[in-house]
């Protein structure tokens, strides 16, 4: 026990006397405001930058470009309440609410450049509908019985809660051009 | 070896892999809004991919059923892009489990199983299960 002790107070004596306490100050400050900084915990956006090619939303004309119009670009086969007008964004759900990663996938063309993109329209589940700027384009919409194409059905599935709060619209590729 | 060194970096090669993403796309297109992006899915609901896919091709019937699964006769892709799908996920989620054997899916043979619809895929799902609990 006594050689513990002994090993420990070097080991701690050795450390204060080679690092400053200022230096480990910064060093701290440095990952506290380098990690609110960088955005850790969206999950959908580090998908987002890794998609090649995808022109900037603020590029794009008129309502195309704002995630909180149902004109948006990715909103094409929206059915639903856009996550960006209930407290949420275009790849976050509302706080309080559960992303079901059981989802309905689609492709929607981005008028920057003309090509088609994967979205993926999450629903955010858990508390009582949205309700603001309820978008229905349905684009490529299919009927019920083509569920895994279809936006018809609840896609709270899977959550902790099949109440359905709004959906987001989270770009998770390029669709290759057939 | 060269080309794998600048794919990590993810900078150059994307071109000469582009032609082999259709498939991954018709997945993600097609089947990860269920099977998740990794093939997981969500037991007992979303069956899993990882690991499970290939077993069924140990047994009789078990190659038929991949195609004749609602989920694969009823997705939206002719028979061409079914077999390419099917050979490329029994590649990616089973690398290790796939039978050394396996002789990939060619599109007349999807054409063939896809024209004989499954009355009871369920049942039939139970049943291979069972001859595949057998071998072990």
């Amino acid at each position: 026990m006594k050689l513990v002790d002994r090993w420990v107070e070097r080991s701690v004596r050795g450390v204060a006397q080679r690092t400053s306490r200022r230096h480990f100050m910064s060093r701290l400050g440095v990952l506290l405001v380098g990690g609110s900084v960088l955005p850790l915990l969206p999950v959908a956006r580090s998908n987002e930058s890794s998609v090649a090619d995808l022109p900037d939303d603020a590029s794009l004309e008129g309502t195309a470009g704002d995630p909180r119009s149902c004109n948006y670009w990715r909103h094409c086969a929206i059915d639903g309440a856009p996550c960006s007008c209930c407290g949420g964004s275009q790849t976050a759900c509302p706080p309080g609410t559960e992303l079901s990663a059981i989802t309905w996938i689609g492709t929607c063309r981005n008028p920057g450049n003309g090509k088609n993109y994967i979205i993926s329209y999450n629903d955010c589940c858990g508390k009582s509908t949205c309700g603001r700027c309820m978008c229905f384009r349905s684009e490529g919409d299919k009927p019920i019985y083509v569920p895994q194409k279809s936006n018809d059905i609840n896609w709270c599935q899977g959550t902790n809660s099949n109440i359905y709060h709004c959906t987001i619209a989270a770009v998770i590729g390029q669709s290759a051009d057939e | 070896m060269l080309c794998a060194a600048i794919l990590l970096t993810g900078v150059l090669c994307g071109f000469v892999v582009q032609a082999d993403e259709l498939p991954q796309n018709n997945y993600m297109i097609h089947c990860q809004g269920c099977h998740l992006p990794d093939g997981a899915g969500k037991p007992p609901d979303v069956p899993s991919f990882t690991g499970q896919l290939a077993e069924f091709l140990r047994v009789e019937g078990g190659r038929a059923y991949l195609v004749q699964v609602p989920g694969t006769a009823n997705a939206l892709l002719d028979d061409q892009a079914v077999a390419k799908l099917l050979n490329w996920m029994v590649e990616r989620f089973n690398q290790r489990t796939l039978p050394a054997d396996f002789i990939p899916y060619t599109a007349s043979e999807v054409t063939h199983y896809r024209s004989q619809v499954l009355a009871d895929p369920g049942a039939r799902r139970a049943t291979l299960l069972e001859r595949l609990s057998l071998l072990h």
